[in-house]
């Protein structure tokens, strides 16, 4: 031990590491003793200031001005850290022992061998990097006294590994580390072999895991491998554009899971950690452009036919007719020759007053100087021809022609064989009216896919279609309610970057274009923004969702301003864009109270955005101004703040905040208070680790309304914890065949695979029942992760 | 999907799951406005998703609980606990089943099964279940050795066993730091403060519950990390209650002698055991950890036989104007009188005034005497105080002291003008 304590610790870890390669197994024993002592010694070995009694300073002084390094203290769990040593040689001989035994007629123990195999290579690639930059640093400077120390501290465990590894000739004698962590050296054809567990596991996670691996904690900084080592290490994971790649949305916000330490999990092999495939289109796939082309000349027949449903499928104020037939490009010059028609040309004359109120009140939007600027100009000369500069027209065109498809009939092709998979009926684009209609009836059957789909095929009757983009084009109020539709559908299926590419044309969302005001003739007198509000909220939102949170607080916050100066407006007597238009108290009052709500959704926005990137301080100062807005919500904003806490660990701040809610509905009654605060207490009792009265709760909740599907999932995952698997299992599929309309969620069905998988190797019947469960309920949107079908 | 299979050789399979805290799902809410084409249908689809709150359904993080979905990182100081299944997946009852976990790290072997006992049978599609629970003391590769052995029908006793290695990494690191406080008489110093900056070195926002320092016991201890306004004390890292990956916090405490030892002034001298330091976090849904470091040893400040402070100087002096200080010199020397000369060095910026190499008299043991010194700088800046020499005339040897305070110099003309 004494060797790592002296002070020349930084040329140690690569020579000495060598040396050891080619040590005798005595020496790896002894490497066994020291990691042990490394514990149990602490931090005896920093020695203080070196003071020379001769030149005697004045230490007080001193202590304050120059700069003294900090000492690292080797942390120890030291009360009861036994120091027995004894045996634990015979420990891991008897093992090794029992594996060789097995070696030849028991499959398990060879499983069981090559896991642990395949785990050390894996180890290996995900600590090589690290280890080169952090000798790099170690040789640099002693000013980094915390780095070597590390280092000192963390090299005797690497003990065991290293020295078995680098050996060239690890050779199957009775060496017990050898046998532990079998040098892949001695089995060159094990990584080939499919042994299932280990393989698949190793490339989910190298590709989730790996990128954040490198950042956080330096550990194991002294790693060092032999030659051979590096020659399987794979290059990083590309990563992959998770185009048409729906990630699990399964709460990865919070803790480390994220971050996972891939190492032990392949071990795990009933725990079959969730390889999300990923379930991508072949039809979005740029290769096939062709094949896009033709197909979007077919949906642009099909609208053709379906024209007139198109039109009469809204029955607003705006005609969209004859649009559709505008494709024809035309120079910026908007509508021209076009006259405006109303279509409701029956509405009285009051109610169309009182739609323009309306309009104005929710199409408010204040545009930036330039853009005004533009607009006026427009206003100013509506005969003659206005130049806009190109870049400053919204040229919107689909990206990616058709991300239709049903990942759930895929998989019955795949396990349940092609006669179930003719079973699996679900709406289409095609089996719709081609009309908002039929749009509608997607959404609402969860056809997601095929909603988005049908978002296309109108939008390329509009002359948005596939390949339009950047092409001069003209704005409705449908076109861009469309454009939300389907860019809203995109989020919803989590396909972000698809998202992201259909947005890009619109830029910031303030191009002139999108203002009523730039085709006086097709809107005469209305003013105000065509981009529906709930879009603005999705394109501010988007970027968090593509690991660019910044961005998102960024438009937030530029949406905030302007609804805070919209509300300004309106109670300076203007109107919401600040002119002198009389507005009636009444219909002040209903402006303000949209307005407030407006900027309680962005409020509401950037909270989640907060609680996205982790800065909980600020995320809960946002919750409560939320609360403001939407003071209704208190109840349930005081909750979740309870669980931010609760998910941090301060167990105290998130009771105070649930003694807040209890407050707060003590003078509400009514089931749904009562819930809540069951529903707080059970997770009180869970931070507290008590998983008995955790369960009580939940079930507490279950007598009051049993048809509760948090109460119930929660519950279960109680029972699992009591160590109930078989109760836990009985009451996730009670739920699920109770009412699978409902309960069917990604959630719950995650949580049942997981014990499927931890009950019994048959978990793969268990699972494929499940899937038929899927098939008769839930459209093309389902995720189909969370079955883990793998 | 053969992955959970294999050879079917064995009646019982046995399956392992960590059992970390669940987390709560977190669903992405998409809304629209009633004047929307999709109407109501946007929000009406989140209300009917079951893992949305109810009535605040845009509020991202949800109450259902998942299940940990991948091994996670476990770190010193935190509990291992895991869920232990064997199952029979056969057709046939099985007896005598006995189902034995053990951890080996590399230092010990530790048995973590609830029950040594033999279940006497286990019918088709049954399982035996176990929650195993135990507190990780080491750093580095554990090894979780399940062994289950079983009777067939047949009669025939079999056995298996599986590995399952993990890796126990270090959640924080302690950086320690020690500031003597002189005392006036003696030359054993008084209090002691401790500076320890705790990093979090895990990937997730730790909580810390308690961070304390259990002197040794010599000492008593006050935590200085609290400030009292008006009437409440307040935490100095006010409502951040959390460290983020990466943080580092700095807590300080303030050591004193107890009584019986600060008397025996060579109690206290040398190397002293000072304490250590206990922390307790957590994590997400409360998980715990708890750590303690190794007792924390300082070497007191030794002053040899002469010891010079400084009583008197002036903080803030006019470039190459003279100005005065008073230092004090004191014989800690248990017996021995000393006869001392001074002698004094200018430095590049220092230049003392008067007479160097004078005879200082006599000091006795224990005894000290007050020195006024005029000097100079020529520099300007924060200057250090250094350059002087006594010289024990019996014993002929020469303490140095130099850096013996700071003082700020500044041109003349910018302080007649402050």
């Amino acid at each position: 031990m004494e060797n790592s304590t002296s002070s020349a610790k930084d040329a140690r870890s690569t020579v000495d590491e060598e040396d050891r390669g080619n040590t005798t197994e005595q020496k790896t024993r002894e490497e066994i003793l020291f990691h042990e002592e490394t514990i149990d010694l602490g931090g005896d070995e920093f020695e203080s200031e070196g003071n020379e009694t001769v030149s005697e300073d004045s230490n007080n002084f001193i202590d304050k001005l120059n700069e003294q390094m900090m000492e690292s203290v080797i942390i120890s769990d030291s009360p009861n850290n036994s120091e027995d040593d004894t045996g634990e040689l015979g420990c891991l001989q008897e093992m090794v022992e029992q594996m060789e035994a097995k070696d030849n007629q028991n499959s398990r123990a060879e499983v069981g061998k090559e896991e642990l195999l395949s785990n050390e290579s894996e180890t290996e690639h995900e600590e090589t990097p690290k280890d080169i930059s952090e000798i790099g640093t170690d040789d640099q400077a002693s000013l980094k006294e915390e780095s070597i120390q590390e280092t000192e501290k963390d090299e005797p465990k690497l003990g065991d590994n290293i020295p078995a590894e680098t050996k060239p000739n690890g050779i199957d004698e009775s060496k017990p580390e050898d046998q532990i962590s079998s040098p892949s050296t001695s089995k060159p054809s094990t990584e080939v072999e499919p042994i299932p567990v280990c393989t698949i596991f190793s490339q989910a996670n190298n590709a989730n895991a790996q990128p954040q691996l490198f950042l956080p904690d330096g550990f194991e900084p002294q790693m060092v491998k032999s030659p051979s080592f590096s020659s399987i290490i794979e290059t990083p994971v590309k990563s992959n554009p998770q185009v048409v790649q729906p990630s699990p949305s399964l709460s990865k916000f919070f803790g480390d899971t994220v971050n996972t330490n891939t190492l032990a999990s392949d071990f795990f092999d009933s725990f079959t950690t969730s390889n999300f495939i990923s379930v991508s289109n072949p039809n979005a796939s740029s290769s096939v452009p062709e094949q896009m082309s033709s197909l979007s000349n077919g949906g642009e027949s099909s609208c053709a036919q379906s024209n007139p449903t198109f039109s009469v499928g809204n029955g607003r104020l705006e005609a969209s007719g004859p649009q559709a037939s505008l494709e024809t490009t035309q120079s910026p010059k908007p509508f021209s020759q076009i006259q405006a028609v109303f279509a409701g040309s029956d509405d009285p004359f009051a109610t169309a007053l009182n739609m323009s109120e309306l309009d104005r009140r929710n199409d408010a939007w204040l545009p930036s100087e330039e853009t005004r600027n533009v607009l006026i100009s427009v206003a100013t000369q509506q005969y003659s021809t206005v130049f806009i500069d190109k870049e400053n027209l919204t040229m919107p065109g689909l990206k990616f022609d058709n991300i239709q498809g049903d990942a759930v009939k895929d998989l019955m092709l795949r396990f349940l064989g092609e006669q179930a998979a003719v079973k699996r009926q679900v709406l289409n684009a095609n089996s719709v009216e081609q009309s908002f209609v039929g749009l509608k009836q997607l959404i609402s059957s969860k056809n997601w896919r095929a909603a988005v789909d049908l978002c296309g095929r109108l939008l390329t009757a509009h002359g948005q279609g596939y390949k339009k983009s950047g092409l001069p084009t003209n704005h409705t109020t449908d076109s861009l309610q469309l454009w939300f539709v389907r860019l809203a559908l995109l989020v919803k299926l989590n396909l972000f970057q698809n998202a992201e590419m259909e947005f890009e044309p619109f830029g910031n969302l303030d191009q002139p274009d999108l203002y009523y005001e730039y085709y006086p003739h097709v809107y005469p007198g209305r003013k105000g923004s065509m981009v529906p509000f709930s879009m603005r909220i999705l394109h501010a939102e988007l970027p968090q969702y593509l690991g660019n949170p910044q961005e998102s607080l960024d438009r937030l916050h530029n949406m905030k301003i302007i609804c805070t100066k919209i509300l300004e407006n309106l109670e300076q007597g203007l109107a919401e864009d600040g002119s002198m238009t009389n507005i009636t108290q009444e219909n002040r009052q209903a402006s303000v109270q949209l307005w407030r709500s407006r900027l309680g959704r962005v409020m509401y926005s950037m909270a989640n955005c907060l609680l996205m990137m982790k800065d909980y301080v600020l995320a809960v100062d946002a919750y409560h101004t939320v609360i403001k807005y939407y003071p209704q919500q208190e109840p349930q904003m005081l909750s979740g703040i309870g669980r931010i806490f609760l998910q941090i660990g301060d167990i105290k701040t998130a009771e105070k905040y649930f003694q807040d809610v209890e407050k707060v509905t003590h003078k509400l009654d009514g089931l749904q208070s009562q819930i809540m605060v069951l529903m707080n207490r059970a997770f009180l009792h869970l931070g507290q680790n008590n998983f008995a009265e955790a369960h009580r709760f939940f079930t507490e909740i279950l007598r009051i309304d049993s048809s509760n599907a948090v109460a119930n999932n929660n519950a279960a995952v109680c029972l699992l914890y009591l160590g109930k698997l078989k109760d836990s299992l009985r009451q996730l599929e009670g739920m699920v065949q109770q009412d699978p309309k409902h309960y069917l969620h990604e959630s719950v069905l995650f949580n049942l695979t997981t014990m499927y998988e931890l009950e019994s190797s048959r978990s793969m019947q268990k699972k494929q029942a499940l899937l038929e469960a899927v098939a008769v309920k839930e459209g093309d949107s389902f995720n189909t992760q969370c079955l883990k079908l793998g | 999907m053969d992955v959970n299979q294999p050879k079917q050789e064995h009646l019982l399979a046995l399956k392992v799951m960590r059992l970390t805290k669940p987390t709560l799902f977190t669903n992405i809410p998409v809304t629209c406005e009633e004047r929307d084409l999709p109407g109501n249908l946007f929000n009406q689809l989140m209300k009917d998703d079951p893992s949305t709150v109810k009535g605040a359904e845009a509020l991202m993080l949800g109450e259902m609980l998942t299940l940990p979905q991948n091994f996670g990182n476990i770190f010193l100081g935190e509990t291992f606990s895991s869920y232990i299944s064997v199952h029979n997946d056969s057709n046939q009852v099985v007896k005598d089943i006995l189902v034995k976990a053990d951890l080996q790290t590399s230092s010990q072997r530790l048995n973590l099964s609830a029950s040594t006992a033999a279940v006497a049978e286990l019918k088709p599609d049954c399982c035996i279940d176990d929650v195993i629970h135990h507190e990780v003391k080491e750093i580095g590769t554990h090894i979780l050795v399940c062994a289950v052995s079983y009777t067939t029908q047949a009669g025939e006793k079999m056995y298996f066993r599986k590995f399952f290695k993990f890796q126990v990494l270090k959640p924080l690191d302690v950086k320690t730091k020690f500031y003597n406080a002189e005392s006036d008489l003696s030359s054993v110093t008084d209090e002691v403060f401790l500076e320890a900056q705790i990093q979090n070195i895990t990937t997730s926002p730790m909580f810390m519950e308690k961070v304390s320092l259990e002197p040794s016991i010599m000492y008593n201890v006050a935590e200085l990390n609290t400030v009292d306004s008006a009437g409440e004390s307040e935490s100095t890292f006010g409502s951040r209650t959390y460290l983020q990956p990466m943080d580092t916090r700095q807590y300080l405490y303030c050591l004193k002698p107890k009584q019986e030892f600060a008397e025996k002034a060579g109690v206290i001298k040398g190397v002293t055991v000072i304490g250590k330091l206990d922390i307790v976090w957590k994590t997400n849904l409360g998980e715990r950890g708890r750590l303690q470091t190794s007792q924390l040893q300082r070497m007191a400040p030794g002053y040899g036989d002469v010891r010079l402070s400084l009583e008197t100087i002036p903080d803030t002096v006019n470039l190459e104007e003279p100005f005065d200080i008073t230092c004090k010199i004191t014989n800690c020397s248990s017996e021995r009188t000393m006869d001392l000369v001074l002698e004094m060095c200018n430095t590049n910026s220092i230049h003392w005034c008067g007479v160097s190499g004078r005879q200082l008299g006599k000091l006795h043991p224990s005894s000290s005497l007050r020195l006024a010194l005029t000097l100079l700088s020529s520099v300007q800046g924060l200057q250090s105080v250094s350059g002087l020499r006594l010289t024990d005339t019996f014993l002929k040897r020469t303490y140095e002291y130099d850096d013996i305070a700071q003082v700020c110099v500044v041109s003349s003309k910018v302080k007649q003008e402050s």
